[in-house]
Formats: C-alpha cells, sequence, structure tokens
C-alpha cells in the first residue's frame, strides 16, 4: 500500500495558493505539503516561499483575477496535465473544474472536486456542470455536501472531509489571566460573520461582566460601519485591522472565549463552509461561540467545545457569553475539549484521508 | 397594546385611577393599578388583550414581588426571550411579554433596553432600589408624556390621559404651536402644553425621589459609511430575511391579524411575505375613494386576490369622509394636521369590525430613500455648489412666478438656501411665510424667532460629514417619523382599539439599512432594495407592478371647499383658536375666501382647522 500510494502521482489545480492568504490557500498549500505521493500545483499569482519546496507552476495572466485569469489557469492546468500525466486529478475551487474535466476525459484519470459553500450559489451552471461530471466531490461539512446535492451533486459520489488544522498542541494552553476578553477573527466583507450581532449582544454582556472586552481581528468593507457604530454606542470594541499570524496568535492566547455567530444569509448567497477558525481557536484551548448553522455545526460540538447558538438572536448570544465568561470551569473543560478535537483534524490526517480517496478512484 | 400611566408623591392611587380611566379606548378589556404604599409610587394599565388574552393582567411582577412592569405595545422578540430567560432558570408565570422585562431587568439591570425588539413605552419599579424607569420605544411608536412636579414625577402614553392625572388646566405653550403650525405636528421633546415633555424615542427617563429626572438615549438611528460596491443581490437577501424575519414576529397575535393594503411597494411587500409566513389566508384591508385615485384600489385588490387574500375594501364617498374629519381631528391628544389620518382612521375603523391587530408599511420611506425629495433636494444642493449664488436666487424668483406646473418645486431647487430650510419648506408647502400675518396675540411676539429652524438645525448637526441624502433620511427617522407618521398610526389605531404593527420599523433592518450606500437606496425611484425584493417575492411580476407609494390619501382641498366650509365657518365664528389669540380671524377668514374662490389654501387652513378642533375639545373637556 505505501509503495502504492507513494508512486500516485496528483494534479492539484488551485487559483488560490500562498502567498496569499485565505481558507482556499490553506486547503490548497496543506494538500500539497501533506499528500502522499508526487504532487504538482498549478496555480495564479506572484511566487512565494513555498514555490521553492513544492513543485509549484503558475500561470501568467494579465489580470489577477476575472476571467482572463481563470482561462490562463486551465490553459495552463490541462498543458501541465499531459505534461505530468497524474494519476488523480484535483481541482481545489470550481474555477478549476474546467481543465480538471478535460483532463480526465483526455488521459482517463479520476477527477475531484472540491467544494466549500458560497461558490456553489454565486456560479450555479458551472458548479451544476463540474459536480455532475466530477467523479468525486469533497465537501468540507454536511452543510457544504447539503449545497452541493441542491447544485446537482450526485448522492453517492460526495464526500465529506473536512478541513486541517496546522500545528495542534499536544496540550491545551492554560486559560489567559487578565481583563474578560471575547475575540473574533474574520473578514469584515460578508455580512453574515456576525459581527453585528455581537454588537448588540455587547451591552448585555457587559451588564453582567463589567470589565469585559471585544478585541475584533480582520478587515474589509464593513470595517468603517461597525467601528462607527460601535465607538457611538460607546461598547468596549477594539478593531485591529489585519494582524500577522503572530500577532493573532498572541491574542488568542490571551482571550478568554472566541466568538463568531455565522448566520445563513439566505437566498443563493451561503454560510460558513466549515469555520476552520473555530478549531484553531480550539488549538488555543478557547472555548467558542458560532452560530448554529451552515458548517459551523461540524466544526463546533454544542456544549462540549463551545456553545451553538441562534446566531440571529443577540440575547442568546449574550447570554452564552456571558456562561463563558462567569463559568471559568466549564469555559476550560471545552477549552481542553476542543484542543483534543483538533488534534482529530490535523493536516496529516486530513490529508490522508483525501489521498485515500484518490487512491480508491484511481484503482 | 394598551395605555399605561404612573405617578409618584401623594395622592399617586388616585390619580392613576384618573388617567388609567382617560384611556379606555387604548385598553377596553383589562385595567390594573399597582401600588406601592411605602414608596408612594403607582403604575396603572389599561389592556387591549393580544397575547395571552385570559392571563395577561398588569402590571406584572417578578417571583418575589420586588420588580413591577406596566407595558403599552408589544415585545416582538418575546418567544426568544421567554425561552433564553427559562433557560437561565427564571420562572415565569403567564405567557405575556410584559413579564419579560421584570426578569430581564433582574438579569440587566437598566441594559434590559439591549434585549428588546418591539414597539412599546413601559414602566418599571424597581421596590428595593425605589427607582422607576421609564422607556420607549426605539423610533417612537408607542407614545409616552410626562411631568415633573416638584420632585414628583407622573406620566401618560396619551396626553389627554396625563392631563387628567395633573391637578390644573392645560396651559398651552406658544412655541410649540408654532412648531406644529409650521411642522403640522408637535415635534418632540416637548408637547404642545406647557411643562409637559414627550421620553423621545430610543430613551430611557430614571427617576429616584430626591435626585433630579435623568433622561438619556439608549438606541439613535445612525448615518453609517457604506462600502463602495457591494453586491446588490446580496444586500436584497439581507433584506429579505430581516424582513421576513420582522413580518412573522408581527403576525404572532392569540387574535386575529390583517394587513393594510394601499396598493403601493411598502405595503404589497408586505402582504406577499405574510401570506407567505400565514399557515392560513391573510386578511386584506384597502379604502377606495369615489374620486380620485381609484386604480390603486383597483391594484390592491387584484394584488390580494393573486395572494388568495380574504380581502376588505371600503369604498368611502367624499362626504362620509369629510363628516368623520372634525370627529377625528379633534379627538387627538395633540393636534395633528396630516390629511392622510381621516382616511387612516376610517380603514381602522373598518379593518376593527375583522381583526384586533393590522399590519402597516410605516417606516419604509423614511428608511430605505422612498421619498422623491430626497433626490430632489440632493440634485438642488449638487446644483447649489457649482451655481454662484446671486444669479442662482434672481433665475429662482423669476422661475417661481413663471406659469408652469411645478414652478415653485423648481424654484426651490434653484434658489440658494441651507438644507434645512428647502427642506422645511419642502415638506411644509412653505407655511412658514403665512405666520407674520396669520398669527394671532396669543402667538405673535411670544414665540422665539426661528426656533423651529434651529431645532431642525440641531438634529441635522448629528449626521454632520454624511451625504445630503442621508442627512434627510435621518431628519426624517427622528422628526416626521415619530411625531407625524407614528403618531397619526398609533392614535387611528387606538380610537378604535385596533393596534397598527409596522414591520419596517425593526431594528437590525433599520441598522442594515443604515449602512446601505444611499446613492443605491434612492437609485431608480427611491427604495431600490424593497422594489428589487417585491419583483422576487410578488405574485405575478411584470409593468403592472407598483412604483410609488400612493398611501391612502384625500383631497382635503376640495373638501375645505364643499362639506367642510361650514365646519370652517363656524371655528371662525367661535372657535377657542381665535377666541384665546392664537390664530388671526380676519387673517384666517381672508385665506378661506380665497380658497373659496380657487385659491389653494389648504396648506395653511388644514393645519388651522384641525387646531381649532382639538383645542374646542380640550376646552370643553377641561373642567375649571
Amino acid at each position: 500500500m505505501a509503495t502504492r500510494s507513494a508512486d500516485l502521482r496528483i494534479l492539484l489545480i488551485s487559483p488560490d495558493f500562498p502567498p496569499a492568504r485565505g481558507g482556499i490557500q490553506v486547503v490548497a498549500h496543506q494538500l500539497a505539503a501533506h499528500l502522499d505521493g508526487e504532487v504538482r500545483v498549478v496555480t495564479l499569482g506572484p511566487r512565494g516561499p513555498q514555490d521553492g519546496v513544492l513543485d509549484v507552476r503558475r500561470a501568467r495572466s494579465i489580470t489577477a483575477s476575472g476571467p482572463p485569469a481563470v482561462a490562463a489557469l486551465n490553459a495552463r492546468a490541462f498543458r501541465e496535465g499531459l505534461a505530468f500525466r497524474p494519476d488523480a486529478i484535483v481541482s481545489a475551487h470550481l474555477f478549476a473544474a474546467p481543465a480538471a474535466a478535460a483532463l480526465g476525459a483526455a488521459l482517463r484519470r479520476p477527477w475531484v472536486q472540491y467544494v466549500y459553500a458560497m461558490e456553489m450559489g454565486q456560479k450555479p451552471r458551472l458548479a451544476a456542470a463540474a459536480l455532475r461530471s466530477a467523479d468525486a466531490i469533497v465537501a468540507i461539512s454536511r452543510y457544504s455536501r447539503a449545497l452541493a446535492i441542491d447544485a446537482g451533486a450526485p448522492t453517492a459520489r460526495v464526500r465529506i472531509i473536512p478541513p486541517g488544522v496546522e500545528r495542534p498542541a499536544e496540550r491545551a494552553p492554560e486559560p489567559a489571566a487578565g481583563r474578560p476578553t471575547i475575540l473574533t477573527v474574520a473578514r469584515m466583507a460578508e455580512r453574515y460573520k456576525g459581527h453585528d450581532v455581537l454588537l448588540r449582544a455587547l451591552p448585555l454582556v457587559t451588564a453582567r461582566v463589567p470589565d469585559a472586552q471585544w478585541v475584533v481581528i480582520g478587515d474589509g468593507p464593513l470595517r468603517p460601519a461597525l467601528e462607527l457604530a460601535a465607538r457611538r454606542a460607546g461598547a468596549p470594541a477594539r478593531f485591529l485591522g489585519s494582524v500577522t499570524d503572530e500577532e493573532r496568535d498572541a491574542w488568542l492566547g490571551r482571550s478568554h472565549v472566541f466568538a463568531m455567530p455565522s448566520r445563513d444569509p439566505g437566498g443563493r448567497y451561503a454560510g460558513e463552509g466549515f469555520g476552520i477558525v473555530y478549531l484553531e481557536a480550539g488549538v488555543r484551548g478557547l472555548p467558542v461561540l458560532a452560530g448554529d448553522a451552515a458548517g459551523a455545526r461540524d466544526a463546533v460540538v454544542d456544549r462540549v467545545t463551545g456553545r451553538l447558538v441562534d446566531p440571529t438572536d443577540h440575547v442568546a448570544v449574550a447570554s452564552a457569553l456571558i456562561d463563558l465568561l462567569l463559568e471559568p470551569e466549564s469555559s476550560r473543560a471545552m477549552g481542553r475539549a476542543g484542543a483534543e478535537r483538533a488534534r482529530e483534524f490535523g493536516w496529516e490526517r486530513i490529508a490522508a484521508r483525501v489521498g485515500e480517496l484518490l487512491r480508491e478512484l484511481s484503482r | 397594546m394598551c395605555g399605561i400611566c404612573g405617578s409618584t408623591g401623594v395622592g399617586a392611587r388616585d390619580r392613576v385611577r384618573r388617567m388609567n380611566a382617560a384611556m379606555v379606548l387604548r385598553g377596553p378589556d383589562d385595567e390594573g393599578v399597582y401600588i406601592d404604599e411605602a414608596s408612594r409610587t403607582a403604575l396603572g394599565a389599561r389592556r387591549l388583550s393580544i397575547i395571552d388574552v385570559e392571563g395577561g393582567h398588569q402590571p406584572v411582577s417578578n417571583e418575589d414581588r420586588t420588580v413591577w412592569a406596566a407595558l403599552n405595545g408589544e415585545i416582538y422578540n418575546h418567544p426568544a426571550l421567554r425561552a433564553t430567560l427559562l433557560e437561565n432558570g427564571h420562572r415565569l408565570a403567564s405567557g405575556v411579554d410584559t413579564e419579560d422585562l421584570v426578569h430581564l431587568y433582574e438579569d440587566y439591570g437598566e441594559a434590559l433596553v439591549h434585549a428588546l425588539e418591539g414597539m412599546y413605552a413601559f414602566a418599571l419599579w424597581d421596590v428595593r432600589r425605589r427607582t422607576l424607569l421609564v422607556v420607549r420605544d426605539r423610533f417612537g411608536e408607542k407614545p409616552l408624556f410626562f411631568a415633573e412636579r416638584h420632585g414628583e414625577l407622573v406620566f401618560a402614553s396619551e396626553l389627554d390621559a396625563l392631563l387628567a392625572g395633573l391637578d390644573g388646566g392645560a396651559d398651552l405653550d406658544p412655541a410649540a404651536v408654532d412648531a406644529y403650525f409650521v411642522f403640522g405636528y408637535v415635534p418632540g421633546p416637548g408637547s404642545i402644553v406647557r411643562d409637559i415633555a414627550q421620553l423621545p424615542p430610543g430613551h430611557m427617563l430614571r427617576w429616584r425621589r430626591g435626585a433630579p429626572v435623568v433622561v438619556e438615549p439608549y438606541w439613535t438611528p445612525e448615518a453609517l459609511p457604506a462600502p463602495e460596491r457591494e453586491d446588490v443581490g446580496e444586500l436584497v437577501a439581507e433584506t429579505r430575511r430581516l424582513l421576513e424575519s420582522s413580518v412573522r414576529s408581527r403576525l404572532v397575535a392569540d387574535v386575529p391579524v390583517g394587513v393594510f393594503l394601499s396598493g403601493g411597494t411598502d405595503s404589497t411587500l408586505i402582504a406577499a411575505l405574510a401570506a407567505k409566513a400565514s399557515g392560513r389566508p391573510i386578511k386584506t384591508f384597502t379604502v377606495g375613494y369615489d374620486v380620485g385615485a381609484v386604480s390603486e384600489a383597483a391594484e390592491a385588490r387584484r394584488t390580494a386576490h393573486e395572494l388568495g387574500a380574504d380581502h376588505h375594501e371600503l369604498l368611502l364617498t367624499q362626504s362620509e369622509l369629510a363628516a368623520r374629519a372634525p370627529g377625528v381631528l379633534a379627538s387627538m391628544d395633540q393636534p395633528l394636521a396630516d390629511q392622510a389620518l381621516v382616511s387612516l382612521h376610517a380603514i381602522a375603523e373598518h379593518a376593527r369590525r375583522e381583526v384586533t391587530v393590522a399590519v402597516g408599511g410605516e417606516g419604509a420611506d423614511e428608511l430605505f430613500g422612498g421619498y422623491p425629495r430626497y433626490r430632489w433636494l440632493r440634485r438642488a444642493e449638487e446644483a447649489g455648489a457649482r451655481i454662484p449664488r446671486v444669479p442662482a436666487a434672481s433665475v429662482a424668483s423669476l422661475v417661481r412666478r413663471a406659469p408652469l406646473r411645478r414652478a415653485g418645486r423648481v424654484a426651490d431647487v434653484i434658489e440658494p438656501r441651507a438644507l434645512q430650510l428647502r427642506h422645511l419648506d419642502w415638506v411644509t408647502a412653505g407655511r412658514r411665510a403665512h405666520r407674520a400675518r396669520l398669527y394671532g396675540p396669543a402667538l405673535r411676539g411670544s414665540v422665539p424667532g426661528e426656533h423651529v429652524v434651529r431645532g431642525l438645525e440641531e438634529r441635522l448637526d448629528r449626521a454632520d460629514g454624511a451625504s445630503t441624502v442621508r442627512r434627510l433620511m435621518l431628519l426624517d427617522q427622528v422628526h416626521w417619523l415619530p411625531d407625524d407618521v407614528l403618531v397619526k398610526a398609533d392614535r387611528a389605531g387606538m380610537r378604535v382599539s385596533l393596534e397598527i404593527r409596522t414591520p419596517y420599523l425593526h431594528r437590525e433592518l433599520a441598522e442594515f439599512a443604515a449602512g446601505v450606500s444611499d446613492r443605491l437606496h434612492v437609485k431608480g425611484g427611491g427604495k431600490a432594495l424593497l422594489r428589487t425584493l417585491l419583483d422576487e417575492v410578488a405574485p405575478s411580476p411584470g409593468p403592472a407592478r407598483p412604483r410609488r407609494k400612493t398611501a391612502f390619501r384625500v383631497p382635503a382641498a376640495d373638501w375645505l371647499r364643499g362639506p367642510l366650509a361650514p365646519v370652517l365657518d363656524r371655528q371662525l365664528a367661535a372657535g377657542s383658536a381665535f377666541a384665546e389669540g392664537w390664530f388671526d380671524r380676519g387673517q384666517t377668514a381672508r385665506l378661506v375666501r380665497e380658497h373659496a374662490a380657487g385659491e389653494d389654501r389648504s396648506s395653511v387652513l388644514w393645519p388651522v382647522l384641525a387646531f381649532g378642533l382639538w383645542l374646542d375639545r380640550l376646552r370643553g373637556d377641561e373642567v375649571r
């Protein structure tokens, strides 16, 4: 088995890859780093330090994103595929599906489509075509799976493999001392992340925990409005914008609760695909508060690693935050459980499951 | 629904009984009084039963009777609050929302206001701390008047009730009468009666014996910076999510609920969402006239049919409407010159035969940029920045005299003026120019110069730095909406014991709308998000879809020449408005003659008439 897997040649196509930052970038990078076999990556964007370690080929495009970039990515991926002759092809984003499907057909090799959440609603026709022709679909959560089936994926071909976490700790760190701190780490580009609900919950929280503060990491077009609303309301909120990974980790270590009550935005718009950030908070021994909606239901185990609450009910959110801040014993236990659970999501394990799927398909 | 009142000090119980008695129409089903003898503090409530019809007696207390509350209105997130309270170990004795207040107060103290979504005015007495907390909802849907006399507090849902609780007569405040004449309504936080105030929307009042009364805001409408570019589809989806949730919460009742359907965008959208949310056919109500906008009723009828609604149409003749006008105008607790009051009252009365609660479209224009003046005044500001002031003034004066339709409007746009003046004259048809001649001795000389305009400036200052459209929307949200639109809805409903609920006035929806670009709001004729959403949910899309809100309009100018002419004459002959010297009889008579001869003076005569009828009733009721 080991020799077979070592021989597996995998072409991984992704529009997103480090040094750019984001969830899909992490998935593509970690799969490339941890998949057992010979992996070649075709992607876009400027070269980064990973390019020296991994086999990364970058398509050149006149634009950084949009149709020309997608076309360039697919053209390059198809050429690379013909030359590389992989045993299996992984499309890490719907945008890479055309090349993956074409190579699958041309080389008679299996190809796998990764799906998350919002991209399926945004590109319904591409999604339908890709999901019907892929040999297997990797959905990152039960929610993601349901969206894929809605978008046209044959039920039997969908596998749920969650994303992984980096550096899961062997032991949960000691809980933080100091000012009771609620931490949110999220881009401020989509309204569904629930910053608005946290801001509404805050005066109720401070009524019970007077020195509590809310630290908000992340940036985006919604930030000015949130920051102004918080200032006008006199809320004890600190908006730090984008920070380095080290700084973010320091805040994870300094905080008492991680909160991101993401909701289901409705219509053709999707919510949290999984919410890897909940697991990352778990790695640091933090109890988490998440919305009882979308992919977060797979990332958080209610009352074990944190709390799943109605993300549209700011009073329920406040009540759960107060419990998490005022009941240190149960919070600590949730943090420990979160750290323990995060270990199941180490990238080695996750990549092994993807590798297993690829081997199964290419047999 | 209901009405609440309260008093501290000697005679509190008696005052509360008198105030309760003055609010029978607000709450015909039940009455309750709580008195803390030791602290000489009393709370009163009259109730219109809507939820937990049998068990909803007020005021209510917590488990150990140390916190008491009386509520007017509805807490719409009551089911969710109840679930959270139960989870947190509270024992709830009834199913009513008033009980939420006392338990939330136990958990959060005064911060309980941040937990509430709804239309409410409530009073809460903390027995141990001997503190009275009085709170009014965020948009000002439910009224609350109060007076402080020698360190003691008296408050009530309506001015008439408060006057019944106070000793002595009603001494009108000339500055408030002046503001009433200019605006057509009495702007808060004052009232038409001297030394009686209104608790402003989104504010709470704290009273402790021996300490000064504290009034402070807990929520204010904002103008927030909007992202440069946003996916409109995503914004529409968010609007839908919030509005659906709001409509659902406003359909909750243990009594029949209906929808006011005018045929315009706002009410059609509400009706369509209500039909989706409701398990059984919804009841819709509309008013049609024997003249004018007949097509409106036809549009409403078509929509109702497509929604499978149980539709009720009231056809009002001009004479019927005119006959009810004097009584309705007189019945207000503060004078209100909004001409639509009469038809809203008529449709409310009609609906009351079938339902106890009706849902309306109030607030959509203010939150989602519906009024055409937002676009016009923005153009005026933009033009003003480019055209030199002196020639602009001359051109405006020429245009004003030109024999053109809308010449006045165009001149208003061209003339160089401050935004608040432009806006004021736009919405009041330039009424302030009539003051010098029309005011009688009681007003002349006793009104501080231009305090009305300064009041507007102060409100606009809060939105400094925001765009013209955003500033005007915000001004409407804190001025016109609470003091005209919502007074009209509350009183028209309450005079016939009907609760009017307003899904657009939903905190999250308002906060969301405040962060959407105003360019987008006013695009393509205004309320772009609501219109797009309507296309999504309307039963049959197409060119017949309503584009403009037409509301329940009345041809007041015709009435004043026809069926209301004798009422005007009686006012001139014997009305208190002239006898007490508020308005000049001769000058008013001249305007009446001009109007009869064909000039349209209705924008001036209607407020004078509404004030006169109101004042006559007030004086007749008064026991001196």
